[in-house]
């Protein structure tokens, strides 16, 4: 079963990814923040992460460096409702940039694109 | 006119050059008595009009550190203007940097906070002197993504060069690591193109080139990795040192060995050096001490403290002892009786009485006891010092002899 780690700091949308993502049969891991994702990446060893940008502790921009210093192939998904972010050259080595919403067709098309690629790419 | 910032990498290990390089990087050691080998680089982005510069440093940069904070204060902050070095911050991974692209992975930060148009990637590593403009106004004007410095060499040489294969317009097709058998200049079967370790980029597609780089499993270099994978997908040129050759001379020195390194210093005591320290409109910039003027000393028989074709820097006292071909740094003393023959003595190096030195570099600090003899029995030499192929003997700095 593929293991997805979404790092999302609103616990209302934490538990509704948690739910869908389940649904479609993924395992799921959570983080709260940068900080708790790069601890999950290292202990739950995830196929793929859903990252938030802006959250406390440590944020999304942070996180997406650190992580890719570490996994560098983690596929990384930005999800995020946050528009200045293309600013920020870190955010171009995310795989793919979803805009933040409660229906979550889209992001569930590129998770399965982003594995479906990585399988291959094995 | 175009935003550039310029990144120097200054981390050279230089370990050909050892000991020179025992307690310093090669960016930090001394060349032509008085400079570093980093300030020829520096000076020349001061005179191309790039004053912001970052020298990201690594491998035993305390010696660099403190000469960019002594030597190079001389830029204005209230303009926007800087020198400064970047230790590997570790900002974004907790590893020393992985290769020299990675280097520059480490620090887009750094890049973010300045929003340039260009990035000029200079190795810290090399001695010639260089108009950046020019090849600025190359890069635009053939919008190119990325621009590479050359420089004509013979073909026997490839082992020893990144070499560049270019077709008719000066687009680059093909980049190879010390190749056996090099790709030759169009029209000139004896001459390859080799890089300079001088680049100009457009900002937007070093980050991305950068980025994915990162993401894959590479080496992380320059050369191996971004260069070929930028002339597959980019617009890549190379621009002909000869178009901003300050010198005129095609002077480019790499000073990778310690015999290469001799040979540099000793052009500079020929008649007409190839390298001109004496351009007033190009002066290279460097930290100095304030010490006296050099002087000479004693006019007795046998006993005559004279120098020719030398280099005599501030503080150096000959004092009836002899120097010939030789370079000087500053506060070097050659005693009575003593004879230096084509050497190099850095800093503070102190010639007891009768001592004779010949093809001898003494690094910092090092006192020669009276009557010894470096470079007269190599063997005799080589139990303590290290020599060379072509018979160079090298002292390390603060040697106890």
């Amino acid at each position: 079963m593929k293991k997805i780690l979404v790092v999302e700091d609103e616990e209302g949308l934490r538990l509704l990814y948690d739910e869908e993502l389940k649904a479609e049969g993924y395992e799921v891991l959570t983080a709260r923040n940068g900080r708790e994702a790069i601890q999950q990446l290292e202990e739950g060893k995830p196929d793929l992460i859903v990252l938030d940008i802006v959250m406390p502790v440590m944020d999304g921009m942070e996180a997406l460096g650190r992580i890719v210093g570490k996994e560098r192939k983690i596929p990384i998904i930005l999800n995020t409702s946050y528009p200045g972010y293309r600013e920020d050259f870190m955010s171009w080595a995310a795989d793919a940039y979803v805009t933040k919403s409660a229906d979550l067709t889209e992001l569930k098309e590129k998770i399965r694109e982003l594995l479906e690629k990585k399988g291959k790419n094995r | 006119m175009m935003k550039a910032l310029a990144m120097v990498l200054a981390g050279g290990r230089g370990e050909r050059l050892y000991p020179l390089t025992r307690d310093r990087a090669k960016p930090a050691v001394p060349f032509g008595a008085i400079y570093r080998i980093i300030d020829f680089t520096l000076s020349n982005c001061i005179h191309s009009e790039i004053r912001r510069i970052y020298a990201l440093t690594q491998y035993k940069s305390t010696s660099l550190h403190r000469h960019i904070q002594f030597g190079w204060n001389i830029l204005s902050a209230s303009l926007g203007e800087f020198i400064e070095a970047i230790p590997a911050q570790q900002r974004i991974d907790e590893h020393w940097y992985q290769g020299t692209a990675d280097a520059f992975f480490q620090n887009i930060y750094t890049i973010q906070q300045e929003r340039p148009d260009l990035i000029l990637i200079l190795s810290g590593d090399h001695i010639y002197k260089m108009d950046y403009r020019k090849m600025i106004d190359f890069h635009v004007e053939k919008e190119a993504d990325l621009t590479v410095g050359a420089i004509r060499m013979e073909k026997r040489h490839s082992r020893e060069f990144g070499v560049i294969q270019v077709d008719e317009g000066d687009q680059v097709i093909g980049f190879e690591e010390k190749p056996e058998e090099p790709k030759t200049i169009p029209g000139d079967p004896e001459g390859i193109l080799a890089s300079m370790g001088v680049y100009v980029f457009s900002t937007e597609i070093l980050v991305r080139r950068l980025i994915e780089d990162a993401r894959s499993d590479s080496t992380h270099d320059f050369g191996k990795d971004i260069i070929p994978a930028m002339i597959k997908k980019d617009r890549v040129f190379a621009f002909d040192f000869r178009k901003g050759d300050r010198g005129g001379m095609g002077y480019w020195r790499d000073v990778g060995t310690i015999d290469a390194y001799f040979g540099a210093n000793m052009d500079l005591v020929s008649v007409t050096p190839q390298l001109n320290l004496y351009d007033p409109q190009w002066p290279i910039f460097t930290y100095q001490s304030s010490d006296p003027p050099a002087k000479t000393v004693l006019e007795e028989e046998g006993r005559m403290g004279t120098a020719i074709n030398s280099i005599l820097s501030n503080g150096c006292i000959i004092s009836g002892g002899s120097v010939k071909r030789s370079v000087l740094s500053p506060r070097v003393v050659v005693h009575s009786y003593a004879e230096v023959e084509d050497s190099i003595l850095l800093e503070g190096v102190d010639i007891g009485r009768r001592a004779k030195i010949r093809r001898t570099i003494i690094d910092k600090d090092v006192q020669i006891p009276p009557e010894m003899r470096i470079g007269y029995d190599l063997d005799e030499d080589a139990k303590r010092f290290t020599v060379t192929g072509s018979g160079i003997v090298v002292v390390p700095k603060g040697m106890r002899l």
